[in-house]
């Protein structure tokens, strides 16, 4: 299994990280990705794992950066005193 | 408040109802991002943030310059929410105003936003003839957590989870802030 010779480069650099800790760990992350309650408890491999996690890093990056630009129009535009007001409001409900 | 009810009772579905109240020991850890708290908390925060930004720069110097302020605010407010507990956020705290300067520069050609430190990262030449698919992986998503390059693999693991449920407390609270500022510009009071 790849995940072992990761484990024996790994092992000079931290003290002791066993398989299961690691195993346990990628479940966890397999349990926030999006699609968990779709696949449910299926054992996904951890290759597959950190892939889909990048990928949902990325498109979580790109969604802030698409509302950063949003926002940054939205300011440009809206009444400053009343956006705020606005924005308390609603946040303070 | 019922934008930000629906999205956080959506979203606290799959934790079990941690919205309400923190959960106690470390059973949930990342429960803490799907509290209303920190949400209210992180909105108010980006808000100020925001308006500090649109103080700074008055004149509509570049669109794509203040969206960077922008999303380096938000980034910061993240950082800052995470109380110093996860390296992530340490790293996106400490390197801020050096990646500013060097993806300002890099901007054009460099299609990711957030990639760890702000030092030279050379392409690999043919390192292993052929490395296995989990360090690559790895590696990969090392360089896409803020400050998480050399990490190994269990503490990038958490991490990574971690910097995850962050980004989607940012994302929820950012399109809440979004659509109360549309609406807001709709309707002038």
């Amino acid at each position: 299994m790849s995940s072992r010779r990761a484990r024996s480069r790994q092992s000079t650099s931290s003290s002791r990280i066993t398989d299961e800790q690691i195993n346990d760990l990628v479940s966890k992350l397999q349990a926030v990705l999006p699609e968990a309650h779709i696949r449910g408890a299926e054992r996904v491999s951890a290759a597959k794992v950190l892939q889909e996690t990048c990928n949902y890093i990325r498109s979580l990056h790109r969604e802030v950066d698409d509302l950063s630009e949003r926002l940054t129009e939205l300011l440009a535009t809206t009444e400053a005193s009343s956006a705020q007001a606005a924005i308390i409001r609603s946040l303070l409900m | 408040m019922a934008i930000s009810d629906a999205e956080g009772e959506t979203a606290a579905a799959k934790e079990g109802g941690g919205e309400r109240k923190r959960k106690r020991g470390a059973e949930k850890p990342l429960a803490k991002w799907r509290t209303q708290g920190e949400h209210k908390t992180y909105s108010s925060k980006l808000v100020e943030a925001l308006r500090r930004v649109r103080r700074s720069s008055p004149g509509p110097s570049t669109d794509h310059s203040r969206s960077h302020a922008v999303r380096a605010a938000a980034d910061r407010a993240l950082a800052l929410a995470a109380r110093g507990q996860t390296r992530w956020s340490r790293a996106i705290l400490s390197c801020r105003t050096l990646k500013l300067r060097v993806r300002a520069r890099a901007r054009a050609g460099r299609p990711k936003s957030l990639g760890g430190v702000a030092t030279a990262f050379a392409s690999r030449p043919a390192e292993k003839t052929k490395p296995p698919a989990l360090e690559r992986k790895a590696r990969v998503l090392g360089r896409l957590v803020p400050g998480c390059r050399k990490l190994p693999l269990a503490t990038l693991l958490e991490e990574a989870s971690d910097y995850i449920a962050a980004l989607e407390m940012q994302v929820r609270a950012m399109s809440t802030i979004a659509n109360i500022l549309s609406a807001a510009g709709l309707q002038p009071m």
